[in-house]
């Protein structure tokens, strides 16, 4: 019954952030200056009372309670509103992109957890040389995300897969390396390792299922570093999913599909967050 | 001990780059039209871009304006960040609850993605000095959050402290208390959470110059210098153009090295 109540407030709670998230997404668009700004005023073609018209529904539409009504009302029909740029129901433009970006993250992150592990259980447990060993890991988190992107295309190899892997892979072996030097130096796998237990056993029976609460919470991490990636990963290599969409609305000043893309990002954030916390039964039990 | 050598390597750069601007017969901005995309030569060092352009002198005045931004908004993250966190730990429940809610809705969103919105929101027409300054006035206010979460959970810490129900209990007023024992042992916190901040925003600069919301030009950045490397004409006629993503990682390396070592000390 706790438990219940505990995932029901933790739910309530990651609904309002992302409430929220999608309030201050259109404040923010609300405010920024030529906002309202429609290059059919521009235009000879249209007479002058067409004009004053047109001005005056961008008066009307000025005021934030109409614009947040505007929004509620696309999002209770489903169809996410109307794209500025492209002129089509956002959750169309969404739909596609969607799929393409999730694959490429899934693999990114997969590729990324199996490159950290690889690296960080090795490493973890040599008793000199860590540091000079870790060093590909700490340079690959100096380079940028665009610059590692950008390289890729100009050496051709490579692709969106690759750099969003190494990017995960290095901040995951950063932390599982901390997390397995201390797993494996805990007095009970002394004890362990004394006694002559074999490493296949020590690191799936022991230190894997104790490390469990972190890696959980390291995976909620990749999936936050992965999104954060995306936008200049798939703007540089012209992968054609959200984040690719969410620049161009950005650029764009797209209101409704921009408050649709970050109330996608949010829920990946809140959601992972939301499942990957194990804090959430040992709270409740 | 260990500090001193990237403090020493970091010193030893700054000095480079400014005596290279301040001896450097050419400005940042200075086409030389009868060198367009020139190689490596006594006149230039390093080359030049495809206006023409020293390349050396505007990696160097890149590293100066990239270095002085990152620590002025990094100051003022931690000013927030501080401000923040203690605001809510010494606040009521309640209001601790909606400061930490704030939080989180900053923290909802993948941090590039927020910056880019934000950037890209800004004024359209603006010199490269307000874009600079926007640039690093959008990372400062949006860089907070994380920072803030560690020093609030640190002066919970220290608000549960025995020596600060001494100073309660021995009639020490809020402002004694918080200038002459909180903020003493806060310094400890905010001092890694301050270098923390400064390879994440020079990072976040390149990445936003690279998707062209950084600062603009003709004022050198590391963002705008790293689209240099999208002209394959140029990587076919000097590898200098790899210069500034070279010197890019090797300071991040430095200040990475720095923050790491630092923190254990505090």
């Amino acid at each position: 019954m706790k438990l219940v109540g505990t995932i029901a407030v933790r739910a309530g709670r990651t609904l309002l952030l992302l409430l929220a998230a999608a309030l201050g997404t259109i404040l923010l668009v609300r405010f920024a200056p030529g906002y309202f700004s429609d290059p059919r005023e521009m235009d000879a073609k249209y007479s002058a009372v067409a004009r004053t018209e047109m001005q005056a529904e961008t008066g009307r539409s000025r005021l934030v309670n109409r614009i947040l009504l505007d929004e509620a009302e696309s999002w209770l029909k489903g169809d996410f509103g109307e794209s500025r740029q492209y002129h089509i129901p956002v959750v169309k433009l969404i739909g596609g992109r969607a799929r393409v970006s999730v694959i490429l993250l899934a693999k990114s992150i997969l590729m990324g957890w199996l490159l950290a592990l690889c690296a960080a259980l090795p490493i973890a447990s040599l008793r000199g040389g860590r540091v000079l060993c870790s060093l590909p890991f700490t340079v690959l988190l100096a380079i940028p995300t665009a610059a590692m992107a950008t390289a890729c295309i100009v050496s051709d190899s490579g692709g969106p897969v690759l750099v969003l892997s190494l990017l995960v892979g290095a901040r995951d072996f950063k932390f599982l390396r901390s997390l397995l030097e201390g797993a494996w130096r805990s007095p009970h796998l002394l004890q362990a390792r004394a006694q002559g237990l074999p490493t296949r056993a020590l690191v799936f029976q022991h230190i894997l299922p104790n490390a469990a609460p972190q890696l959980y919470a390291l995976a909620t991490l990749s999936i936050v570093t992965a999104l954060g990636a995306l936008v200049p990963v798939e703007v540089i290599f012209t992968v054609p999913g959200v984040g690719q969409l969410g620049w161009s609305a950005v650029m764009n000043r797209d209101l409704p599909v921009l408050v649709a893309v970050s109330f996608l990002m949010a829920c990946v954030v809140g959601v992972a967050g939301l499942f990957t916390s194990r804090s959430l039964t040992s709270e409740a039990v | 001990m260990k500090v001193r050598l990237p403090m020493l390597l970091m010193a030893l750069l700054v000095l480079g780059a400014s005596l290279t601007l301040t001896l450097s017969r050419y400005g940042y901005s200075f086409q030389d039209r009868d060198a367009i995309q020139a190689a490596s030569s006594p006149l230039h060092w390093s080359g030049t871009d495809e206006l023409g352009r020293d390349r050396t002198v505007r990696v160097a005045a890149a590293l100066l304006i990239g270095l002085t931004g990152a620590s002025l908004a990094g100051a003022i993250t931690t000013l927030i960040a501080a401000a923040f966190g203690l605001l809510a730990a010494f606040s009521n429940r309640a209001i601790a609850a909606l400061l930490i809610f704030v939080s989180d809705v900053f923290l909802s969103l993948p941090w590039l993605f927020l910056l880019m919105m934000a950037r890209s929101l800004m004024p359209l027409t603006a010199s490269p000095l307000e874009t600079a300054v926007a640039t690093f006035l959008v990372l400062a206010l949006l860089g907070w959050p994380a920072c803030a979460r560690a020093v609030y959970s640190g002066a919970l810490n220290l608000r549960n402290a025995e020596w600060m129900i001494q100073g309660h209990a021995c009639g020490l007023r809020k402002r004694q208390l918080l200038r002459m024992h909180l903020l003493p042992h806060l310094r400890p916190l905010l001092l890694p959470q301050f270098l923390i901040c400064l390879p994440a925003f020079l990072i976040a600069e390149a990445n936003l110059g690279a998707l062209g919301l950084g600062i603009g030009e003709p004022l050198p950045s590391w963002g705008a210098m790293l689209l240099e490397m999208d002209n394959s004409a140029m990587l076919m006629s000097s590898h200098w153009v790899y210069l500034p993503i070279i010197l890019l990682v090797i300071v991040l390396l430095i200040l990475e090295s720095i923050s790491t070592q630092v923190e254990p000390h505090a």
